[in-house]
């Protein structure tokens, strides 16, 4: 009983000492410079923030990797109906029929989705789970009972 | 009498409101604040959208959509601030019936949001998205993450899971975090955890490891691995690196394996369940990707992938092709590609074709996209599945965007398919006065 309580003291103090000695400034909440169109980050960026260029083949493979580690970075340009768009809770429009003005984004489920999605499903279906495995999954129990 | 299922659908919708009325009395203070703050700004944006399509029983549907977001926020001097953001949809069928109800809609996120001045200090309250390494979860609830001394930084969240629960339930509490060490510009090691229960028993236990290594300005290498703690199995493993010899020239290769019978664990729908006789429990899938992307001058792309999925059970595919893509941005977007699908199964073999352009002339925005998919053995006497879109859009000014597209598809489930759809986008009280405003794309 005398560790656990230890432990509830400690552990906020020791957080609030490394809170305290970090004291490094936020960065700023909206871009500096205004983004237009899909960026190449590495046209002003030199270090690390290069490589969430947006117009490298793997980004939307490593997008949620960037969100684990800069979600700020990340909210200096996107708001966060940007993220809903895809990872919805319950979602009636498919990104790809909300936005075709913006043909050039990788928006998924282009074109007829009902013959494709057995295909998809088969071939990596844990690339569904992230927006369909628990939420956003309503629809499915129209033919997956 | 009552079933079970609506019973949890009423308890859903309490929970929203209560969720909603949280978030407002919460926000109260802030709505009041006085005009002492650096900065005060509303903004928001308004999509309205009317589908219009037919059914597979041949019933005219007119489905009208509104999507608000709002942003109200208070910015101090010191560089904090305190926000609020809310964002929903609602749905009202026009014509014949859609779905069983007439009338829905969902709240997508609605929180309190606090910003700190230092050390990316950032405390959230309400019904948001979280990403933290293993967890990649919306919740009700509370998220705080901050920088912390010598490259540490920590996160923690708890709340209620938002799912939906077509067939099997999501859990009533979750709760996890992340800590993180690293040095900005090299590296960022990160372990996280995450944990949610539902009546007596633990739905979900997930740990993972995440890395983002830059050791050169040339070299880009990301990863993560996940672990399910009730099956004792790695989820996944899922690592790229990227490598840019010259700005030009963007190379990079994946590697990814998933056990199926750890990572389909516990979802609340039976298309992704290890039940459901459609994905097999003890496959295991491992892929191996190569991308290649050039462009020999500016605003023109050429690129290439490859990749090969291999199964444990089921019979391997390889997925392949390239394509072009060039952007003028504010006149000209246009782009192809073209895909080959070489897989064990008849279903497994296709090519994939799209072709797209965007041309702006002044106010007037233009669009088409051709998606089309050619089987080599037919599916339901269909060889080729397409789509067509026309699109064509006006700019009256900076805040309001008519939108109109109208969509021909013939596929395998339906025969000359007609769609449309209008979208009118009213952007409000942007108030970033130097023209700094958030991006929806």
């Amino acid at each position: 009983m005398k560790n656990k309580i230890l432990m509830i003291v400690m552990i906020p103090l020791v957080l609030c000492a490394l809170f305290a000695c970090a004291n490094t400034q936020s960065r700023p909440m909206v871009h500096p410079e205004k983004v237009t169109g899909i960026p190449n980050c590495t046209e002003c960026h030199t270090d690390s923030w290069g490589a969430m260029n947006h117009r490298t083949p793997d980004f939307f493979q490593k997008h949620g990797i960037f969100a684990s580690n800069a979600r700020s970075a990340c909210a200096s340009c996107h708001q966060e109906s940007f993220c809903a768009d895809c990872h919805a809770h319950k979602e009636e429009i498919k990104p790809s029929d909300k936005y075709k003005d913006s043909p050039e984004r990788m928006l998924p489920h282009r074109g007829d989705y009902m013959t494709q999605h057995k295909i998809d499903g088969r071939i990596n279906p844990a690339s569904c789970l992230k927006c369909h495995g628990r939420q956003n999954n309503e629809r499915c129990v129209t033919c997956h009972k | 009498m009552i079933s079970h299922h609506e019973k949890r659908s009423g308890c859903k919708k309490g929970s929203l409101l209560s969720t909603a009325w949280l978030v407002l009395a919460a926000a109260s203070p802030l709505l009041a604040q006085p005009a002492t703050a650096a900065e005060y700004s509303i903004s928001g944006e308004s999509n309205t959208f009317l589908r219009m399509k037919s059914t597979i029983d041949d019933r005219n549907i007119y489905p009208l959509y509104e999507y608000l977001r709002l942003s109200v926020a208070v910015a101090e001097k010191d560089g904090s601030a305190t926000s609020l953001q809310l964002g929903a949809w609602g749905r009202l069928d026009l014509g014949d019936k859609w779905t069983q109800d007439r009338a829905d809609g969902d709240l997508q996120y609605g929180y309190l949001s606090y910003h700190g001045a230092k050390n990316n200090l950032l405390l959230n309250a309400g019904r948001q998205f979280v990403t933290e390494g293993v967890a990649t979860e919306r919740i009700d609830g509370i998220s705080v993450r901050s920088d912390l001394a010598a490259g540490f930084a920590a996160s923690a969240f708890l709340g209620s899971p938002v799912v939906s629960e077509p067939n099997f339930e999501g859990g009533d509490v979750i709760y996890g975090g992340r800590v993180s060490q690293g040095k900005q510009g090299l590296y960022s090691v990160g372990l996280s955890a995450l944990r949610s229960e539902g009546d007596d028993d633990r739905d979900r236990e997930e740990q993972g490891i995440d890395i983002w290594v830059h050791p050169l300005k040339q070299v880009d290498i990301t990863g993560r691995s996940s672990y399910n703690s009730l099956t004792s199995g790695w989820m996944e493993h899922a690592y790229t690196v990227s490598v840019t010899p010259m700005d030009q020239l963007n190379l990079s290769a994946d590697f990814s394996r998933v056990n199926y019978n750890d990572y389909f664990y516990n979802v609340t729908t039976s298309a992704l369940s290890l039940t459901n006789g459609i994905l097999l429990p003890n496959e295991e899938q491992t892929a191996l990707g190569l991308r290649a992307s050039y462009s020999p001058v500016k605003n023109l792309t050429l690129a290439a992938d490859y990749k090969n999925f291999d199964y444990s059970v089921a019979g391997d595919a390889d997925y392949f092709g390239g394509g072009a893509s060039y952007a003028l941005p504010g006149s000209l977007t246009t782009g192809f590609g073209l895909h080959r699908m070489d897989g064990a199964s008849d279903r497994l073999q296709y090519t994939e074709y799209r072709l797209y352009a965007l041309k702006q002339l002044g106010k007037l925005d233009l669009a088409a996209d051709f998606f089309n998919v050619n089987y080599d053995q037919r599916v339901n006497d269909v060889k080729n599945s397409f789509a067509l879109t026309g699109s064509a859009g006006y700019r009256f000014n900076e805040k309001l965007k008519v939108w109109g597209d109208l969509e021909y598809s013939q596929s395998p489930d339906f025969d000359h398919e007609m769609r449309g759809l209008v979208r009118v986008a009213y952007a409000f009280d942007t108030t970033y006065s130097d023209g700094r405003g958030k991006s929806e794309k």
